[in-house]
Order: C-alpha cells, then sequence, then structure tokens
C-alpha cells in the first residue's frame, strides 16, 4: 500500500515536471531572443549597451536606419537636405506617423526627441547625450513645418558620419515624454517603432507586441520576447532544447555542439569591433617597464610581426579572421595596405636593429601587457597568448589580466599600459567612425596619448574639404602614417558568434545590432 | 533576560554597520566608478560633471557619512543605473530568492533528517556507507558545476525539467493576487527543482552526517537503552526518544543554515536565469552600482542576523545557562 503511494506521488511529479518543459517553446508567433545581460532602464536616451539597444531599435524608430550593408536608409524621413555649410540637417518625415498611444509624431516631436536627449537638466549618460549629438557638435533643432525638423550642428562633416549619427536618436513622442517624471519614463516607454512595450520583468524578460497596421517596417511575429539568460551554457542550452530562437555570443567552444544539434545552427560574423593591444605614449606611465623601448616606432614595427592573429583565431576563438591592416573596418579600409604577417625572425631582426638584442639572459627589455577577463571573446586567454609571442621574441612580458568592471575604470583616464588589450566598437558605413578614436591628442578615446603630428594635421585638414575623393585620399594617406608610425599592435575585427534556431529564416549583422522585425519562419 | 537582549541586539547592529563599511570600502578600492557611466567617448568635463553628480567628487568618510545617514533615515539611494530607489530594487527581487533559498532549505532539512537517521540506525551497514559516501560527494561538488550538469542533463537530454527561468509564487500573492501565486504553484516548483538542488545539495549532505553523528550520540545514551529494554518498538525508540534529542543541533544549525544558502544564490541565480537578488547583487557590483550594493547587503545582513538573533533568542529561553555567560 504504502508503496503504491510513493508511486503515484512519483508519477504525479514527474507529470508536473514534463509539461511545462515542453510548454514554454515558442509559437509560431512568438519570437524568443537570449541576451546576457537586461535593460538599466527603459528611457531611450538613456541606452548605452548594445543588448539595450537591441530591444530599443524595435519599440523606437530614427529618422533613418543603419542597414547591415552600412547603406543609410530611410525610415522615419523620408530625404535630407544640407545647408551649404554642412550645418544644418533638414529632415522631411512621413505622413501620418503615429506613436504608441496613438499621439501623431509630427516634427516637433523629432526635435524634442534630441532636445530632452540634450537637455543637462535631465543628465543622461546614454549613447545618445554621451557620445551621438557632441560627435555631431549638437546646438538645437528647428521646427520649420509639421513635416520638416532641422538639426542644427557648429561643423561640417562628411555626410554618411553625420547622418549615421542623427540615425542613433531615438524618436518619440512629446506629449507623453513631457508629462511623465524620468524615472516613470524609465519604467513604461511609448515608442514609434514596429513593436510596443508591453511588460518588463527585470532580469528575466522584455515582452513586445507588434504593431497593428505598422507599414515602415514588418512584424513578421506578433510577439518578441527578449530574455535575460546570463550564463552562455544555459543560454546554448535552451536554444538546443528549442526554447529560444535566437542567441548572442556563442563561445567558441560549445560552435560545434550547436551545429550538431540538428536544432539550430551557428553564424559567425566577423564583426566591426576592433581588437588591438595599445601602446602607451603617456607620461605617466614613464617609469614603466618597457616605455622607453615602445616609444621607438621601429620597435612598435617590430612587434606587429611577433603575433600569430589567424592562428590566435583558429585556436582560441574558433574561427578564421583576417588580420586588420589598419584601424577601419573593411570595406572602408585603405586597400593598398598589407597586414602584417608573422614574422618572428623578422621581429627579433628589427628589434636587434632598433638597439634592442637579446641580452645573456635572452631577453631584450620587459614590459607588461594588461587586459581585461569577461569583455570580449575569449579575451584573457588572447591576452596570455600575447604575452607569451612577446616573451618568446625577447620582450618579456608579464601579463596582467583585470576583472572588466575594474579594468573599465583604468581606460578612460589612460591608466593602463605600458601595453594594453581593448576592443573599440566601429561601423561598416564611413571610414571616419572608426578613425573618430584619435580625432586628437587629448581626446577621450585616444587611450594611448599618441599624438603622430602627420595625423592630426590630416585629420584637421578634412573639415576644410568637400570632395568625397578628396577625402579618401586623406584618409588612405593617415590609414599610410597609422600602419607606419603603429599606436596599435593590430591584431583582428572580433568574430561574433550567434546561435540561430533551424526554424527561423534571418541573417545576423556585422555591427553586434540584433535586428529581427524581419525575421520569418522557413 | 532582558538585558541579554538589548545586549545581543546592540551586537547586531554593530555587525550590520561592520558589514556596510566593508562593502563600501572594498566597492570604492577598485577606482573610481564614474567611468561605468560615462560613453566610452565622453569628455573630460562630462566625466567631471557626472562625478559631481553622482557624488564620487566627495571624499570617501563624506560619501560613506551620507549612506548612513541615509540608512538611518530608510534611505539608501537611488540606483545609479535605474534611476530607480535602491531599496525597492531589492525588495522587488527578494520574493524570487526567498522562494528559492526557502525550497533549497526544506531540501537541505526534509530530505536529510530521514537519510541522517537511516545512515545511524543502519550503522556500519552498506547502507550507511553508501549514503555516507554520497554525502561526501554532494559536498564535494561546487554548485556552479553542478548546475551546469543538471541543465544539460535533466533538463537538456531528459527533457524532464525547464532549464531557466523562475515562475512567481510569492510576487503575486503580495499583490493580493493569491489566486494566481496559488496556480502558479505547479509550474514554480518544476523551476525551483534544480536550482534548488543546486543550491542545497551541499547544506543536505552536511545535514545528513550531522543528524547521523548526533543519533548515533543519542542512540547510545542510558535512557535509549532503559527504553528498548522496556520492550518499546525500535521505532518508537528511534523517533520518540532518541531523534527528539538529536534535533536540538540540527535546529541550531538552521539559523545559519539560511544565511548559507542565501550566499549560494549569487553563483545559482545566474546559472539558472532567476531574477533574484543575487543577479541583481552581482549586476550592480560588475557596474559598481554603489546604491544597490549597499542595499543588498544591508537587506542580507538585517535578514541573516535577525535570524540567527532569533535562534539565540529560542536558545537561551531553552536553556537558561546561556543567557548567564
Amino acid at each position: 500500500m504504502a508503496r503504491s503511494r510513493y508511486m503515484i506521488l512519483l508519477v504525479v511529479a514527474l507529470a508536473l515536471a514534463v509539461v511545462p518543459a515542453f510548454a514554454q517553446m515558442p509559437d509560431e508567433e512568438t519570437l524568443i531572443i537570449g541576451q546576457s545581460v537586461d535593460v538599466g532602464a527603459l528611457d531611450p536616451a538613456s541606452v548605452n549597451s548594445r543588448a539595450e539597444a537591441n530591444i530599443f531599435f524595435h519599440v523606437f524608430s530614427t529618422l533613418f536606419e543603419i542597414g547591415d550593408d552600412g547603406a543609410l536608409r530611410p525610415y522615419l524621413a523620408t530625404e535630407y537636405s544640407i545647408s551649404e555649410d554642412g550645418k544644418e540637417w533638414t529632415f522631411t518625415l512621413n505622413e501620418g506617423l503615429t506613436c504608441h498611444d496613438g499621439e501623431a509624431l509630427t516634427a516637433e516631436d523629432v526635435a524634442y526627441s534630441f532636445e530632452r536627449a540634450a537637455d543637462p537638466a535631465n543628465a543622461f549618460t546614454g549613447n545618445t547625450a554621451g557620445f551621438a549629438l557632441p560627435a555631431i557638435g549638437y546646438q538645437g533643432m528647428r521646427v520649420d513645418n509639421d513635416l520638416q525638423v532641422t538639426v542644427l550642428t557648429d561643423r561640417y562633416q562628411t555626410p554618411n558620419l553625420k547622418l549615421a549619427l542623427i540615425s542613433e536618436v531615438y524618436i518619440h513622442c512629446k506629449d507623453y515624454y513631457a508629462s511623465v517624471s524620468l524615472e516613470e519614463a524609465a519604467q513604461n516607454p511609448v515608442g514609434s517603432g514596429p513593436y510596443r512595450f508591453v511588460e518588463w520583468v527585470p532580469d528575466d524578460h522584455i515582452l513586445l507586441e507588434a504593431v497593428e497596421g505598422y507599414t515602415l517596417r514588418p512584424t513578421n511575429f506578433q510577439t518578441q520576447i527578449w530574455r535575460v539568460i546570463p550564463e552562455a551554457s544555459t543560454r546554448v542550452a535552451e536554444l538546443i532544447a528549442g526554447n529560444v530562437d535566437v542567441i548572442a555570443n556563442v563561445p567558441p567552444d560549445q560552435i560545434e555542439a550547436v551545429n550538431a544539434s540538428g536544432v539550430a545552427e551557428v553564424q559567425a560574423v566577423a564583426g566591426t569591433r576592433r581588437i588591438y593591444v595599445g601602446f602607451q605614449f603617456g607620461e605617466n606611465f614613464a617609469d614603466a617597464p618597457g616605455y622607453d623601448a615602445l616609444q621607438k616606432t621601429e620597435v612598435r614595427v617590430a612587434l606587429q610581426y611577433a603575433v600569430d592573429v589567424p592562428t590566435i583565431c583558429a585556436t582560441l576563438l574558433g574561427t578564421e579572421c583576417e588580420r586588420a591592416s589598419s584601424m577601419v573596418n573593411p570595406p572602408n579600409n585603405n586597400p593598398n595596405l598589407e597586414p602584417y604577417p608573422y614574422d618572428p625572425a623578422k621581429a627579433e631582426e628589427l628589434l636587434d636593429a632598433a638597439g634592442y638584442p637579446r641580452g645573456a639572459d635572452g631577453v631584450r627589455f620587459e614590459t607588461v601587457l594588461m587586459g581585461p577577463r569577461g569583455r570580449y571573446l575569449n579575451d584573457a586567454n588572447v591576452v596570455q597568448a600575447i604575452g607569451q609571442y612577446l616573451t618568446d621574441i625577447g620582450v618579456n612580458t608579464t601579463v596582467d589580466i583585470r576583472d572588466w568592471a575594474d579594468y573599465r575604470q583604468l581606460i578612460s583616464p589612460k591608466e593602463v599600459g605600458p601595453l594594453f588589450f581593448l576592443g573599440t566598437g566601429g561601423g561598416t558605413w564611413e571610414a571616419l567612425y572608426d578613425m573618430a578614436d584619435l580625432s586628437g591628442p587629448t581626446a577621450g578615446t585616444n587611450y594611448t596619448n599618441w599624438n603622430n603630428q602627420e595625423w592630426f594635421d590630416l585629420w584637421n585638414s578634412l573639415a576644410d574639404i568637400r570632395d568625397v575623393e578628396q577625402e579618401r585620399a586623406v584618409v588612405n594617406q593617415m590609414l599610410e602614417v597609422f600602419y607606419n608610425d603603429p599606436p596599435w599592435l593590430l591584431l583582428y575585427f572580433q568574430p561574433d558568434f550567434y546561435g540561430v534556431s533551424n526554424r527561423l529564416d534571418w541573417q545576423s549583422r556585422r555591427d553586434e545590432w540584433i535586428v529581427i522585425y524581419n525575421a520569418t519562419l522557413k | 533576560m532582558g538585558s541579554y537582549i538589548a545586549r545581543r541586539v546592540l551586537q547586531s547592529v554593530i555587525v550590520i554597520f561592520g558589514v556596510t563599511l566593508l562593502s563600501f570600502l572594498t566597492l570604492h578600492l577598485a577606482g573610481d566608478p564614474t567611468y561605468l557611466y560615462v560613453s566610452e567617448r565622453a569628455s573630460t568635463e562630462e566625466i567631471a560633471e557626472t562625478r559631481r553628480r553622482l557624488g564620487f567628487d566627495q571624499p570617501l568618510p563624506a560619501q560613506y557619512a551620507k549612506f548612513i545617514t541615509g540608512l538611518v533615515q530608510g534611505d539608501l539611494g537611488m540606483s545609479l543605473r535605474s534611476r530607480k530607489p535602491a531599496l525597492d530594487l531589492v525588495l522587488e527581487r527578494l520574493p524570487a530568492t526567498l522562494e528559492l533559498t526557502f525550497f533549497a532549505m526544506v531540501i537541505s532539512t526534509v530530505i536529510a533528517i530521514p537519510i541522517g537517521i537511516t545512515a545511524a540506525v543502519r550503522r556500519g551497514t552498506a547502507t550507511d556507507g553508501g549514503v555516507m559516501l554520497l554525502a561526501m560527494l554532494g559536498q564535494s561538488m561546487p554548485g556552479f558545476w553542478l548546475g551546469i550538469m543538471l541543465i544539460l542533463f535533466v533538463g537538456l537530454q531528459l527533457r524532464l525539467l525547464p532549464i531557466s527561468g523562475h515562475v512567481p509564487v510569492l510576487d503575486p500573492m503580495l499583490e493580493g493576487n493569491w489566486s494566481e501565486g496559488i496556480a502558479n504553484i505547479p509550474r514554480a516548483i518544476t523551476y525551483l527543482i534544480m536550482p534548488g538542488i543546486t543550491i542545497g545539495l551541499f547544506s543536505l549532505s552536511r545535514n545528513a552526517r550531522l543528524v547521523r553523528s548526533a543519533m548515533l550520540e543519542v542512540l547510545s545514551q542510558d535512557y535509549v537503552t532503559t527504553a528498548r529494554s522496556k520492550g518499546l518498538a525500535e521505532r518508537n525508540v528511534v523517533i520518540r526518544h532518541a531523534f527528539r534529542n538529536a534535533l536540538i543541533p540540527v535546529v541550531t544549525m538552521l539559523g545559519l543554515e539560511f544565511g548559507f544558502l542565501l550566499s549560494g544564490v549569487v553563483v545559482t541565480e545566474t546559472v539558472f536565469s532567476w531574477p533574484g537578488v543575487g543577479r541583481l547583487v552581482t549586476n550592480a557590483i560588475t557596474q559598481r552600482d554603489i546604491p544597490v550594493v549597499q542595499a543588498a547587503v544591508v537587506m542580507f545582513s538585517v535578514l541573516f542576523v535577525s535570524l540567527n538573533l532569533l535562534v539565540d533568542l529560542i536558545y537561551a529561553q531553552l536553556d537558561p545557562r546561556i543567557r548567564l555567560r
């Protein structure tokens, strides 16, 4: 009798367990995406990570959209015109636009979206206020009529660059956002994109629902669920179990398991993030080991030959990759520059010639390579490998790896060096966007404190050039300067791995965006 | 008794302040958190302005004094990341963490007791050896590894349980929606089993060993022999006479157990995508969201210290000798 009671209990427990396990698989109207991090807040002006931007891009629209090929396509705006001095950009909006609460979206709302993000009283630190608006020299907005709005800036910039930066500003309606506190706006977004916000369960998921009758972009699934699954192995397991359609950041060692599952496949793309080792020129590192040697151009060139980048890619990143020849993403890089080959003998020869022969102990000089853990693909292991390659040619390298949160705090104040490993986001639409990291000797993103006069003279000369071909020639010349007097030990464009369910027809992009409104079932 | 309680409460308050001070200093040791709240391309002026706005331009003692003043007034500051009161964020996540912790506690006690008793009663047999071997294995397995193994085997291969996620029970109840909370219980249990085992297995194993050794000690006492010689059934001897006395050290452990299990949720919540305080703290530490970390530390300290205080008081009530020490 007692035994049969136990058996009944066991059967009930198993039934409880099995039913929901299968019930969580997505249906034909639902798309589930797994990302590693949650959003911090739901205010469009607070977006400061790619994971957040991926969700916001479906809830909010922009004036133009950066396509997967780097081309800029009309979105809320149908066209734009530029004033003669290049400082005023006038956009013409589509007719009949509305926000998700039914409010008409007009030029006044576009102006408000920019003004709200730029307002110092709101103290936004997201990408819009912290990067996009300062980068275009934002001065203000002008409403010309209901359908025309002008962005006022203080400088001429090459059109693609400025348009791409303007296209990073999320547009929303004024009435709602002007009527609620910042705290409330950060919890209840009212957007203008193809999907409306329904629910946010922090650290669990965000639920979006297709906006009925939205015509500017397709909404092939009725529902999008953006799940937060921080652990990579768990994300992969959910993908293979068929519970999730798309995941980002598949670890290289699990690619084979995904591909062998028959349920999903991994899409590997050469990302736009430039991964490099920076040479620190800042004088606060003058006493650091190896600082003096690394100031010499010949030494920095020699080190380019010391690292076997293709092998690092194949063994540590799980894919083939081509070594970078400049700081600019293909296809906007200088086509005449060949990536430095792996040639340790030549590296040693150049170091001998530069005045750093091996000593009796086989060491040419000592130095330190700093790097992060947990930010870039297999970063800590890549840093260890680079340290070993440098040690192999007699540059005795001590590797100093810090957790990303700690490392991040050292980067902006430029307290990393004498060698430091870093990645920086790039774009596919404009060379100058990638080169803006080195827009001045004291620029915030010139983490190396590099101060090559020729480079910065050429950079400044771009402000007076209006001809695209002439600009291209200067860009190529600058990239040659960079190549010959390298502030970076050039490595690779970080490969990105997306796990995609076999039921889905969707192509991942190079620029880390997950734009998924156009995904369809096979 | 009154002075004993006052002394213990005062000690608890000192412990909580000590913990907040330590966590505060640790978070600031790693450098200036301002850089985590500005764009990578922010200008020097922008960084300085953000530092001022966040209050990181103040000397550390002033920052800590401000925090303590707020704490006394029940204000733990606003999250730097989400612009919400830090305490609210922690309280929002607390129900999910409590569900997981209590479930793990049930696993670690309800299963441990019969296992420990069985091993003690069958001392020296293969059952005893097997149970102790399993207990040792349970104590040796790292939680992170065990969690991943459960996901791969039970969740992915056998498809018996959901791999990750959470179905709320306490949340709807706290919002007054009892029917939804109760209706969620069966599904919630399926989501709780794997993370609950991951957190609770170590304690289960330890408690089983503890019950076994306590039972062995009691079973050798004269009054147990007397009970047997009176002709009582062995079942009655074990349960009514021996187990009751063996339970005292186990009950003492329970107060500490809760704190131990709470510390385990940090990793387990990440592995199983469980939206609790552990995940919140992990993210807050990564982002140096200091008000949130401090709020969580205060919350955990208060919970832990209060439970221990309660256990001490119950103990003092049961055994007057403790008050006199």
